[in-house]
């Protein structure tokens, strides 16, 4: 029987374990994340070589991938950014920039990081953009991923012969142990996820500290989790749908409203009475100019019109401009519901009275006026059109149309 | 006697574990010999350790041990074939072939090589490529490849190995004494060798011939080769590329030579 008792400890410690999984993840003081590495770190331990040694090949794949964005100067200044936001590595981490239409963004073991591009869309200004990257040089400095695997290993090991322990105690007193050994399963995996959770929550405190040392207001980083919640929200709302609220045991992430919080407060924490912060805007609208009129139409064409609407809104709160309203425009177009197609017509007409409306605007201005019977305005535009556009793919076609 | 039982137990159980192969030949595949030219496109090495939960733990020090032993028995294996091997460590290792080149043919033969194992080896079969061989190309690109380089063929090779650590051996050993007390676990495994090899024509494009290997034994701590020596290496080259049977239609056609 003595070992029976044994056998029901290890299924206590895990059902322990599994409790305090579902209990609320503690704030991380900013304060507590000092960087774990220096400059130029290479690792010593065994695991951590081996680990290296198989991310090198994947960072030869992630840098020769066609998904990159190529565009030098763009990569130039996401470079200097890490460098800014990096702490002691930002000599030593690398950052590619993916085309891929969603809020993202991946540190690897290594220290290299990969930006989708739906990030870039989504960022108001350099601060916001900043933070993101400031979180993932977090990941790095903090050593997370090799803390990760010795966690899982640790607790893959411990679970693995506390079952088998039990199993063979319960054998030789003559009891079933198999529940408990699913259940001790169980409490494994979620403390596997609590574990991810509280990396995330360090990232997120150590990130903070990056940013406000590198200059930019700390708030920035709660701002876009603002942000990104009010996009969620509209997109489960236009499907009829509830947003997924990020509170499940099995989450890898806490919750969104829950670091927006906990930003709220390290930011406070961080912030220097009497010092000026930098939001950067203006060299970050230079900077990502050359794309984002293609990081808008990725992201239009995603089918998904109360994101794609929340984030064009999102972008205007600083100022509407002719490429903002076109692509609002295009959001009802495709969305096509009744009444969207006068929506977007004088979506259309709203884009082309700024100087920067993109020459499709003029276009489906044109579309929408010839639509309405409009025809001398349309063709006003369509001239407009071809005079910004002569190369157009369709500009033969409109040629055609005008004679 | 419950002894006994215990011991004919393990001895099945060695014997379930085992050494597998499965090879498929495009049916026109003659094996290369006389004086051909292998190109060695950066074989894929993976040497790590199991944990005692299971998890396999990458070793570098295994892998670049393993990876040297492994190139070194394909260069000797070959050479008994007649063929000069050239083997392409990096990218930009093809003197007139630029890096890019290389890796866009590497995606290729990866979604290529992912299509024959999910139709040839995970039961996906395809009807309309049954009775037809390995019926695979990489098409144009490897012929443009063999035409810059002047190579004969390209082989892509993958190997994995993995070790049981001391602590999952225990807990092998434990799950076996369990059987004296009625909770038997004698088969927690761990540990074992998963290779493959595809070699393509570079003279058509086409992926002439396919080797999948696998051993591995369900109790843990047995094995059937290390590639960390040099001997384990040469044996497991053997396996993967010493008995290349032509394809189906040069079968028939040496039988009826004879």
């Amino acid at each position: 029987m003595n070992l029976s008792r044994r056998a029901l400890l290890g299924g206590g410690v895990a059902l322990a374990a599994a409790l305090t999984a579902g209990a609320a993840d503690a704030r991380i003081l900013p304060s507590a994340m000092g960087p774990l590495i220096g400059p130029g770190y290479k690792p010593t331990d065994r695991d951590e070589i081996g680990l290296w040694q198989q991310m090198a090949r994947v960072e030869e794949e992630v840098a020769g991938s066609n998904l990159l964005i190529k565009d030098p100067a763009l990569n130039r200044y996401l470079q200097g950014l890490i460098g800014k936001v990096g702490g002691p590595a930002a000599q030593d981490m690398r950052i590619y920039l993916a085309r891929i239409p969603e809020f993202n963004a991946v540190m690897f073991p290594t220290g290299f990081t990969v930006i989708f591009s739906g990030l870039l869309l989504r960022m108001r200004n350099e601060a916001q953009l900043a933070g993101v990257i400031a979180h993932e040089s977090g990941h790095f400095l903090r050593k997370h991923q090799i803390r990760q695997w010795r966690d899982m290993r640790t607790k893959s090991d411990v679970f693995a012969v506390l079952a088998m322990g039990a199993g063979v105690a319960g054998g030789a007193a003559g009891v079933y142990t198999g529940d408990l050994a699913r259940l001790a399963e169980l409490g494994t995996i979620l403390s596997l996820f609590r574990y991810n959770r509280t990396l995330e929550a360090e990232a997120d405190a150590m990130g903070v500290r990056l940013l406000a040392g590198a200059g930019y207001a700390p708030d920035a980083m709660a701002e876009t989790w603002d942000q990104l919640i009010r996009e969620l929200d509209a997109s489960a709302k236009y499907r009829r749908k509830k947003r997924d609220r990020g509170y499940s045991l099995f989450a890898t992430h806490p919750a969104p409203e829950a670091r927006m919080a906990d930003l709220r407060v390290s930011a406070r924490e961080v912030t220097v009475p009497g010092r000026g912060y930098d939001d950067g805007r203006d060299r970050y609208l230079s900077a990502i100019a050359p794309i984002r009129p293609m990081l808008l139409d990725d992201q239009v064409k995603l089918n998904d019109p109360g994101a794609s609407q929340t984030i064009v809104e999102t972008l205007a709160i600083d100022g509407w401009n002719g490429l903002l309203r076109f692509h609002e425009a295009e959001v009802w177009r495709l969305r096509n519901r009744a009444g969207d197609d006068a929506r977007a017509a004088l979506g259309y007409a709203a884009s082309v009275g700024y100087a920067d409306a993109p020459p499709d605007a003029w276009r489906w201005h044109g579309v929408m006026l010839q639509k309405a019977g409009r025809g001398a305005e349309a063709r006003a535009a369509y001239a407009r059109y071809l005079v910004m556009a002569p190369n157009a793919p369709d500009a033969p076609f409109i040629r055609q149309l005008l004679q | 006697m419950r002894r006994n039982l215990i011991a004919v137990g393990v001895a099945a159980l060695a014997l379930s574990a085992c050494v597998q192969t499965k090879q498929y030949a495009n049916v026109e595949f003659a094996p290369p010999s006389g004086d051909y030219k292998l190109l060695v496109m950066r074989p894929d090495v993976t040497v790590g350790s199991v944990t005692t939960g299971g998890m396999v733990e990458p070793r570098a020090d295994w892998t670049e041990t393993a990876r040297a032993n492994l190139l070194a028995a394909l260069k000797t294996q070959q050479a008994g074939r007649g063929g000069n091997v050239l083997i392409l460590e990096k990218r930009d290792g093809l003197p007139g072939v630029d890096a890019e080149t290389i890796a866009e043919l590497e995606r290729l033969h990866y979604a290529v090589g992912s299509s024959i194992a999910l139709h040839k080896y995970s039961g996906a079969y395809l009807p309309t490529k049954r009775g037809k061989g390995l019926d695979w190309t990489l098409g144009q690109d490897a012929v443009a490849l063999g035409r810059k380089s002047g190579m004969d063929y390209a082989l892509f090779l993958h190997a994995e190995d993995s070790f049981v650590s001391p602590g999952r051996v225990a807990l092998q050993v434990l799950g076996i004494a369990g059987c004296a007390v009625g909770f038997c676990a004698p088969t927690i495994g761990g540990g074992g060798q998963f290779a493959y090899a595809s070699l393509v024509d570079l003279r058509t494009g086409e992926v002439v011939w396919f080797n999948v290997l696998q051993t591995g034994s369900q109790v843990a701590g047995i094995k059937f080769g290390d590639i960390r020596t040099a001997d384990g290496a040469a044996v497991m080259v053997e396996r993967l590329l010493g008995r290349m049977k032509p394809g189906k239609d040069v079968a028939r056609a040496l039988k009826a030579a004879q």
